[in-house]
């Protein structure tokens, strides 16, 4: 029956070490272009976080120019964001797991995670340092050279220098192994859409053919930035609930030298030892200036009936306040001791509200979005609990209960839309002017919705004509402010994109078309774990047919107005051909020498085209 | 002529009203009959298929109409030069005669049908205006004429001078007919047996004058026949294969068809089909082929028609329908090469007087 198994743990940089393809660094190809995006999309997140208008330097060069792919190139990513403090540094780049994302808003990544995953590729792939240059002031720089302890998830500093500067800004640059022959299209496309959706950022690419790609900022205004807010009550599961529960109601303090002391001086008392009932009276008259733990301390106190040299050789138990016992431990008699608590004591309720927690009224108001007291007693009602319900007291089961019910209760109002961060209509529009100088262009943004608790706005735009040389439609995806180069086919745009039937729009054949599609989320629904395409939510599909719906309208519009200027033209063309030899021939039909005065029906434009059969 | 000179006068007055339009900077336009299926009657008085009452409007200011409203004005000018020039042309040569003003035609399908269309406006068959078929049928017997076409005026000729008889053109057509000891007109549907009528002198034992039409007649023949019927006062009769198509043939030069519903003047309402009947294939018991699906879908169609409602035209298709087989005019060869002109003839010509 025995086992020879051992169990050991291992850090976070070892589990990313060995599941690296779930973060897409499965091979050469695929890894460089995610540590491009990576470590781009960080530089926009910085930025856009600090309202500075995002001025991003890519580079990759190839170590060796003479050497086949894959081989190894120097990623280098340079902004004039925030940059980093200089103890953090090693932190932030030398150690997985560590980020600044945690909270309910949008953004481009998740948890800055992706940035170290590619400085831990590029360390597996060719054992070269990472180089962090950072600038938080503008004036001095600090430049770490780093290797991570994969084991020990620890960073390992090479060499550190300081140099002053004048700009303030980070630059990251890796050494690793990657396949730019096969990325290549791929990355360009994405420095290419990801300057389309971000119109207020200068993006600039080298590539290692010395290729430069420029695109520069088309506006000098930033989207308003989105806030962080309580998460909405359907977009909830039980975990969660499990960590707001721990969070919110208060642990009780452990009774040890360094907490008494601390209750000795805020009584004012560092120095005395008074008698228990003394101790009680001064509590009394201080109480209003005590902080939440002594509070609690003292609590106990009044029901152990102890002074501080008593106290000092105490260790609490157990609190039970369904049976009203308070169990501790005495060191000097090295037993159990239980005492009854009176339920009518001041101090009783002061315990058992620290103990219990606050009811799941006041924890639903205070930590969800969008519930106030009424909606929360209808919650209370609908899912089977007491209003005054603690949620301190809850057991698994009514964990499970709790977190059914916020999921399935209809009458939440939908989820504040203040986190999310679209475009907005006049960049969007700027932006698509600029790449594709269209005939027809128009964006709409969608109202705020949500699926499952998570909500959304859907952007989009359309363009057609003009300097668009592609034939057929092209569709850009973006989420999150982010494009979706992979995946295409079975993505949720598409599929709306594809039911259109595009000819009620007067649109036929191939035509220069463009759709900018963006869906902004705190979460996208994705379909896989590549990130690349989403996932067919009702909710979400039906926002995309009604922003294509209203756009096709328009362009329809416009098609057809083009259709009679078109025809207009084509008319004059044929009067210009055809009249005059009519004009002719009855000359001579007639008998006349002078050919009638055609010239006014030629020039003149027609009104309405005749109807005959 | 009387019938050219208004003619002329009528695209004179055509190109005046469109003249007038166009200094006045009005669009012109024009109405034709509609020659659409549903605009085709039968006309039971005339015995023969007419247009209805509907009219297209033809329009300059319509761009889709643009087009065929220039072709259309470009060739009653050209059929204003033809006439007035006394020069002859074709469905081919008119088609090729645009390019030369800029006036394009597709095909000559297209070019074509713009013909029919002066040929409705002015309710005159092409020959009026001088555009002739390519197809040239042949007439022989003892008839006179005296030629009106330029270079050939007062000119005469017997059509029974040349043994491969005369093409019918437009000279023959146009010419004066100023003489003849003929008493019946025997067409022919083809050419072989055009020939053996001549080498057996059937214009001469019959007082015939013949004309070969060469399958379905040309309109030119249709022309000629009904003006020996109708200025000489002869009599025509037709003898064609035995079998649906033949059928056709004589009804088309006896009541027209409705292609040429447009038209007047094409018909020769009282010519006789003498044969060959389905009922002679059983009588004379000729040698037969069998009747293809085609043969009999035609014939299901023409019994439909209002003109095969009566008489032997629709007795003879019945019988057609039942035996399933068909019997050429060559069959008769079967029994003596002057077996048709011997025997059969006389008989049919015998029976036509009671038809």
């Amino acid at each position: 029956m025995s086992s020879k198994e051992t169990f050991t743990q291992i850090s976070p940089s070892e589990f990313f070490y060995r599941n690296r393809d779930l973060a897409g660094f499965s091979n050469p190809t695929r890894s460089l272009y995610t540590a491009v995006r990576e470590f781009v999309e960080n530089s926009l997140d910085a930025c856009d976080q600090k309202g500075i208008l995002a001025d991003v330097h890519m580079s990759i060069k190839a170590v060796d120019a003479e050497k086949q792919d894959p081989k190894q190139y120097i990623l280098t990513v340079r902004d004039n964001g925030p940059g980093i403090e200089s103890n953090h540094v090693p932190l932030a780049f030398g150690t997985v797991l560590y980020g600044s994302k945690f909270g309910l808003k949008q953004a481009r990544g998740m948890f800055g995670l992706g940035a170290t995953m590619a400085i831990l590729y590029g360390q597996i792939t060719t054992n070269k340092p990472v180089v962090v240059k950072s600038s938080t002031d503008g004036k001095i720089q600090d430049e770490y050279e780093m290797l991570l302890d994969i084991q020990k998830n620890k960073p390992v500093i090479l060499k550190h220098e300081t140099k002053e500067v004048s700009k303030s800004g980070l630059s990251v640059s890796i050494c690793l192994e990657g396949d730019y022959a096969k990325a290549g299209t791929k990355i360009r496309d994405y420095v290419y859409q990801t300057s389309l959706i971000t119109p207020y950022a200068t993006i600039t690419f080298d590539d290692p053919k010395g290729e430069k790609y420029r695109y520069t900022k088309v506006i000098r205004t930033m989207p308003p930035s989105p806030t962080i807010i309580r998460p909405h009550p359907h977009g909830i599961d039980v975990e969660t609930i499990r960590r707001m529960l721990l969070d919110t109601h208060y642990q009780i303090p452990a009774v040890d030298d360094n907490m008494i002391s601390k209750v000795r001086k805020e009584l004012g008392l560092a120095n005395k030892n008074l008698s228990h009932s003394e101790i009680m009276v001064k509590t009394q008259k201080k109480w209003k200036t005590l902080t939440r733990p002594v509070r609690i301390i003292m609590a106990l106190v009044s029901f152990l009936k102890m002074d501080f040299e008593k106290l000092s050789k105490t260790t609490i138990e157990e609190i039970d306040i369904a049976n009203k016992k308070l169990t501790y431990w005495d060191f000097g008699e090295s037993q159990s001791i239980s005492i009854d608590m009176d339920p009518e004591s001041f101090y009783y309720k002061q315990l058992a509200n620290t103990v219990q927690g606050e009811t799941i009224t006041s924890f639903l108001t205070k930590r969800f979005q969008r519930v106030g007291p009424t909606t929360a007693l209808k919650f209370a009602e609908y899912a089977k609990f007491k209003p005054e319900h603690r949620i301190g007291t809850m057991t698994n089961q009514e964990l499970v209960k709790l977190t059914d019910g916020l999921q399935t209760f209809d009458d939440f109002m939908a989820p504040d839309p203040s986190c999310l961060a679209p475009l907005g209509e006049s960049p969007l529009k700027k932006g698509m002017e600029r790449f594709f100088e269209p005939d027809f262009l128009e964006v709409v943004q969608r109202g705020a919705s949500a699926y499952s608790g998570f909500p959304f706005v859907i952007e989009m735009g359309i363009a057609y004509g003009g300097k668009i040389s592609s034939r057929g439609m092209k569709v850009y995806r973006f989420a999150n402010r982010i494009p979706l180069l992979y995946d295409e086919g079975s993505d949720v745009v598409l599929k709306v994109v594809n039911d259109t039937d595009w000819s009620r729009y007067k649109i036929k054949g191939d035509p220069p078309l463009v759709i900018v599609s963006h869906i902004c989320s705190t979460r996208v629904p994705y379909k896989t774990v590549g990130k690349e395409n989403v996932a067919d939510r009702p909710e979400i599909e039906r926002e995309l047919k009604l922003a294509l719906l209203s756009l096709s309208r328009k362009l329809s519009s416009f098609m057809s107005k083009r259709g009679q200027a078109d025809a207009a033209i084509k008319r004059k063309n044929l009067y210009s051909k055809y009249i005059p030899l009519i004009a002719q021939f009855c000359t001579e039909l007639a008998g006349k020498k002078n050919e009638p005065n055609y010239k006014q029906m030629i020039t003149e434009e027609p009104i309405v085209e005749e109807k005959t059969d | 002529m009387d019938k050219q000179s208004a003619l002329v006068d009528l695209l004179r007055k055509h190109g005046a009203q469109i003249y007038d339009d166009i200094d006045n900077g009005n669009f012109p336009k024009f109405t034709i009959p509609s020659r659409s299926v549903s605009n085709i009657v039968y006309d039971k008085k005339i015995r023969q298929y007419i247009l209805g009452a509907n009219m297209a409007v033809r329009s300059s200011r319509n761009t889709s109409q643009l087009r065929s409203f220039t072709q259309l004005m470009w060739l009653a000018f050209f059929a204003n030069r033809l006439t007035g020039q006394k020069k002859s042309s074709t469905l081919r040569d008119v088609y090729y005669s645009s390019q030369a003003f800029a006036v394009d035609f597709e095909d000559q399908s297209e070019s074509d049908n713009i013909i029919v269309d002066l040929e409705a406006v002015l309710a005159s068959p092409r020959e009026s205006f001088h555009v002739f078929p390519e197809e040239r049928s042949s007439v022989f017997g003892d008839l006179t004429i005296e030629y009106t076409v330029p270079g050939y005026e007062g000119k005469k000729t017997n059509l029974s001078d040349h043994p491969d008889g005369y093409a019918i053109g437009p000279s023959l057509t146009s010419s004066e007919f100023t003489e003849t000891s003929a008493e019946v007109v025997i067409a022919i549907e083809k050419g072989g047996l055009f020939t053996r009528f001549v080498e057996e002198q059937v214009d001469k034992k019959f007082k015939a004058i013949i004309v070969d039409t060469g399958g379905q007649a040309p309109r030119s023949t249709r022309t000629l026949l009904k003006r020996l019927h109708d200025e000489l006062s002869l009599p025509v009769v037709i003898l064609t294969d035995g079998d649906v198509y033949g059928e056709h043939i004589a009804m088309v030069i006896k009541s027209g068809s409705a292609n040429a519903a447009h038209l007047r003047g094409l018909t020769v309402p009282d010519a006789k089909w003498v044969g060959v009947w389905a009922t002679d294939i059983e009588k004379y018991k000729l040698p037969t082929i069998p009747m293809t699906e085609s043969d009999i879908k035609r014939c299901h169609d023409l019994l439909k028609d209002p003109r095969y409602q009566e008489g032997i035209w629709k007795k003879e298709l019945e019988v057609f329908l039942k035996i399933k087989r068909k019997a050429e005019l060559e069959a008769f060869s079967k029994y003596g090469l002057t077996n048709i002109t011997d025997k059969y003839l006389p008989q049919k010509l015998e029976l036509a007087k009671s038809l």
